[in-house]
């Protein structure tokens, strides 16, 4: 095999190596290497100054692999890949040893051992690095269409965004009516615009934008493809199947409203709402509220229904996470409810208020239009009863010291959460991957928030977990910006890091197909036989499909089967020829 | 047993003087820079939170309301402008109308009509009893050149009808204040042993004549004012309930007797400080004279007027001037009797029987708790 240049630097990291780590002795126990053109070290590797001297020594010394020891690939693998571009080497034969994290920190009480250690990994790095091959990226070209799924609130403004960008914009939505859960929300706060409002608006702009096709009634169901040319089959209100093809899907389906269980906190008495019926009365009474022809006086509210639950052997499905928006929304309807009528009595039975942010003013403007609020431990949650013609709600107030009070109460409001949606037929379509709560989940929160695992496809709004209107549009926007990014550049460059089937091994027995997450493996015909094929766009590189090969076929390029032994090799010479 | 939330309480608070009970959301700034507030009986967050949600059994078992003299300090840190020092007073008002089983006192509270209804009855019935059995009106002056007053209204006729009053007063009084004691002690009452009601009984003439507590507040100032209010009524009803005979003479005595010493002095400190106050309520600086209750005015008002008048009655009688003393001398009853009547067993003054009697009840309570806690 030819004999490689590789330019080999091991990273002190400011001392968080080098202080344990003895990175002179582990420049010296690999510059012999054949394969080795230079090795040296570097105070911060990662420094532009260190940078710029790699890069001239690449090109001086014409290097052709390099291999950097430094911290972890999470850090900086894409820092020197850049870095190796600069210097006009493929950044595939790059390798990245991490010296830091999986050695001179958790070896940092034995440093002779960490040393060599150290040389070890580097040795395997250095050997997966002489077997490393240019690779370029796989180029897709993308169409400049979209599907956006749910047409609620967030769905029709990503829509009216993407198709003002150009794009051509399908909207899929399974209720007979645009709008989502605004048009049920009646006057929001803070500002108390009105939901209906707010849909009606969008869906005007909707309907009298060329650029959006809006299928209401409609559901998906099928996909197949991948990021930049997806071909979506979706079944309309009249029974016809059509055929979508974009080049990426943004999904907006929204949430559920939680539903109680029988009993839970007297949910079946007659006089026991939910939040959004109880918003219903409000809004649909005229003067005075009234409940069964008989007029309400007194109203108590119990916050975190269906919310912060505990895991239990009996409840394994518990919600433990807060909804987010019902505090704000039971406390802006403590408002309206006073304003409606201030004579009404209304205690507010909660865990914690939690109306953050600007939404504080809607906690205030609540007291002062007349809640009074009471708190409750999860330990002794307020028990709902039937006591002569009323409701009597008992709860152990800790503000009052804990004693247990009893209210006499006309209605009783539930302030229900909010639950991830059924959508099974959905969820097997698009294989997004779901939080522990049931929403579907991010690639990160907080730096990749509307991307999912599968390139392509986007998701915003409270289909991801629970949000208020505004946080939900927010997110819809930051799907925009992600989308329209993608497609109007035309294509997208896609990782070379994906499995590769020897069509000369490969009998098609199914393992791979059945290991691969991502849908990625087809089977093709392939001369006389059936072979295993990659759809490399929709490949992660994640691996699944190698081990299961009973035939040895099929391999990620990037971790060739001959890269792997050859690090096993280099990393137990020691072993075997002791010095 | 669970207390009842009884929202109707508050609008009777509010008719009582209390603030917008809803400001307050409960961090309890008031509580930890109140200077009297304590283990176990911790105010005025406490109270507000009673007042908030109506809970009537509590508020009447609760002895924080007379244990706080009002410095105004939690109303002067509290962030929501909640205004707890006042509402605190409010909450002694209803706790005097609530104790009094006549329901005249809540009456007389939320009530003009009632209030100013009341005093014209009784000074009426002062005039008009004066009209048809007052004494001979004589002009003739007694040989020091005094006025003949014992002959306009005898000490002995006052004095019996003193007493008589003081007796219907005190039924009034005693009564409500059974109650309160019966309330305040609530289930504890069962487990004090009897013998530090004994041990510790001083303490109850020691708050009534001091007001000690009031020295914690900080305020030094307000403390000495109440204290010189105190000296000029205890001498005044001393000489005139006791005393009547000595007090009430037609000899003009030497300028240092006692008789007039003593008067004068419990005069002049009854004017200074009910002028006193009067002003700072109108000026409204301090935290604790920003907002006046009617009934704060009334009663001031009319310790100011009993004791002009007397005063007056007693320079028109040294002074030999027959008429305006005897005309005085009513006018002066007439006042007098409204006031005692309507303001001790149903009104502010009522607090003279419930603070020390709480201050008192609290120190046999902590020395129960002592001797259980150190039995154990």
């Amino acid at each position: 095999m030819k004999q490689r240049r590789i330019g080999v630097y091991i990273c002190h990291c400011g001392g968080n190596i080098s202080d344990y780590v003895n990175v002179q002795e582990v420049a010296d126990a690999v510059k012999n290497d054949p394969n080795v053109a230079i090795s040296r070290t570097h105070t911060f590797a990662c420094s532009d100054a260190s940078q710029q001297e790699m890069i001239d020594e690449i090109r001086e010394q014409n290097l052709d692999g390099l291999v950097i020891a430094s911290c972890s690939p999470k850090l900086h693998v894409f820092t020197f890949r850049g870095m190796a571009e600069r210097a006009d080497l493929n950044q595939y034969q790059y390798v990245h040893v991490n010296l830091r994290e999986q050695c001179s920190w958790v070896h940092g009480n034995d440093k002779a051992g960490a040393t060599a250690k150290g040389i070890n990994i580097l040795r395997a790095g250095i050997a997966k690095c002489a077997l490393t091959k240019p690779l370029t990226a796989i180029r897709v070209d993308t169409k400049p269409r979209v599907l956006i799924i749910g047409a609620g609130v967030a769905g029709m403004r990503a829509a009216i965004l993407l198709a003002d960008m150009g794009l051509s914009v399908f909207m899929v939505e399974k209720e007979k009516e645009a709008g989502g859960w605004a048009l049920h929300a009646g006057n929001m706060g803070p500002e108390n615009q009105n939901g209906t409002d707010i849909a009606a608006g969008l869906l005007k702009r909707i309907q009298a934008h060329e650029n959006i096709m809006l299928y209401t009634g409609a559901e998906v169901t099928g996909k197949s493809g991948s990021i930049g040319d997806f071909t979506v089959m979706a079944r309309l209100d009249n029974n016809e199947e059509v055929s979508l093809n974009v080049g990426a899907i943004v999904v907006t389906t929204g949430f559920s409203p939680y539903e109680p269980k029988e009993g839970e906190y007297g949910w079946g008495i007659p006089g026991v709402v939910s939040l959004l019926d109880f918003r219903r009365m409000v809004e649909q009474s005229n003067g005075k509220l009234q409940h069964n022809g008989k007029p309400v006086r007194t109203v108590s509210f119990i916050y975190c229904v269906g919310s912060r639950q505990k895991k239990k052997k009996d409840c394994p499905d518990a919600n433990t996470y807060c909804s987010r928006y019902c505090c704000s929304a039971a406390t802006h309807t403590a408002s309206q409810l006073g304003k409606l009528d201030p004579s009404v009595r209304q205690y507010h039975l909660f865990r914690d208020v939690r109306t953050y942010g600007a939404l504080e003013t809607v906690y205030e403007e609540s007291r002062r239009d007349g809640a009074i609020f009471l708190k409750w431990e999860p330990k002794n949650p307020p028990v709902v009863e039937q006591k002569g013609g009323q409701l009597s709600v008992t709860v152990k107030d800790t503000l009052s010291g804990g004693d247990e009070l009893e209210i006499g109460s006309d209605l009783v409001v539930l302030v229900n959460g909010m639950e991830p949606r059924e959508n099974d037929a959905l969820n097997d379509i698009l294989k997004i991957p779901e939080s522990k709560d049931g929403f579907y989940n991010e690639i990160h929160i907080k730096l990749r928030p509307v991307e999912t695992v599968i390139d392509g496809v986007f998701i915003a709004g409270a289909s991801q977990g629970p949000k208020t209107l505004a946080e939900s549009v927010a997110s819809s926007l930051a799907a925009v910006a992600k989308t329209g990014g993608l497609l109007k550049k035309g294509y997208v460059d896609l990782e070379p890091l994906v499995a590769k089937v020897n069509t000369d091994k490969c009998l098609w027995c199914d393992e791979c197909l059945k290991a691969c997450p991502y849908g990625a493996i087809e089977k093709i015909n392939f001369g006389e036989k059936e072979v295993a094929f990659v759809i490399e766009a929709m490949c992660k590189g994640e691996g699944g499909c190698v081990p299961v090969c009973p035939h040895d076929a099929i391999e990620i390029e990037g971790y060739r089967d001959d890269q792997i032994c050859a690090m096993i090799d280099a990393s137990i010479k020691e072993l075997e020829t002791p010095a | 047993m669970a207390s009842k939330v009884d929202p109707n309480i508050t609008e009777k608070l509010r008719k009582l003087g209390a603030g917008d009970l809803n400001q307050c959301y409960h961090c309890g700034t008031c509580t930890a820079t109140c200077p009297l507030s304590e283990d176990g009986v911790s105010f005025p967050r406490k109270v507000l939170r009673n007042l908030q949600l109506g809970l009537k059994d509590r508020l009447m078992e609760s002895p924080e309301p007379w244990l706080c003299y009002y410095c105004g300090d939690c109303s002067e840190a509290c962030p929501q402008n909640a205004q707890p020092g006042e509402t605190v007073m409010a909450a002694r008002r209803y706790l005097t109308s609530a104790y009094d089983w006549t329901g005249l006192s809540f009456k007389m509270y939320t009530s003009k009509a009632w209030e100013f209804g009341a005093i014209l009855v009784l000074g009426l019935l002062v005039v008009l009893g004066f009209v048809f059995f007052h004494g001979p009106m004589t002009t003739e002056l007694t040989p020091g050149g005094g006025v003949q007053l014992n002959v306009f209204a005898p000490a002995e006729t006052i004095e019996l009808l003193d007493w008589t009053m003081g007796g219907v007063l005190s039924i009034f009084l005693l009564s409500n204040l059974f109650r309160m004691v019966w309330k305040v002690l609530g289930e504890d009452r069962k487990k004090i042993p009897l013998k530090f009601y004994f041990t510790e009984i001083l303490t109850l003439p020691a708050h009534f004549a001091t007001q000690k507590r009031w020295k914690d507040c900080e305020k030094p100032g307000m403390h000495r004012k109440h204290m010189m209010l105190v000296f000029g009524y205890v001498t005044m009803f001393i000489m005139i309930f006791g005393f009547l005979k000595w007090f009430q003479t037609d000899e003009v005595h030497p300028v240092w007797h006692p008789q007039r010493l003593l008067g004068y002095l419990a005069t002049a400190a009854l004017l200074y400080v009910t002028v006193d106050m009067m002003i700072s309520r109108r000026r409204k600086e301090l935290q604790m004279h920003k907002f006046s209750h009617s009934t704060d005015w009334l009663f001031l008002i009319l310790l100011f007027l009993t004791s002009l008048t007397g005063i007056l009655v007693h320079f028109f009688r040294v002074g030999g001037l027959p008429m305006p003393t005897y005309i005085m001398y009513v006018i002066h009853m007439a006042i007098l009797v409204p006031m005692l009547m309507i303001e001790v067993p149903f009104g502010k003054w009522s607090h003279l029987a419930y603070r020390p009697m709480v201050a008192y009840l609290h120190q046999v309570k902590k020395k129960a708790n002592e001797a259980a806690s150190s039995k154990k």
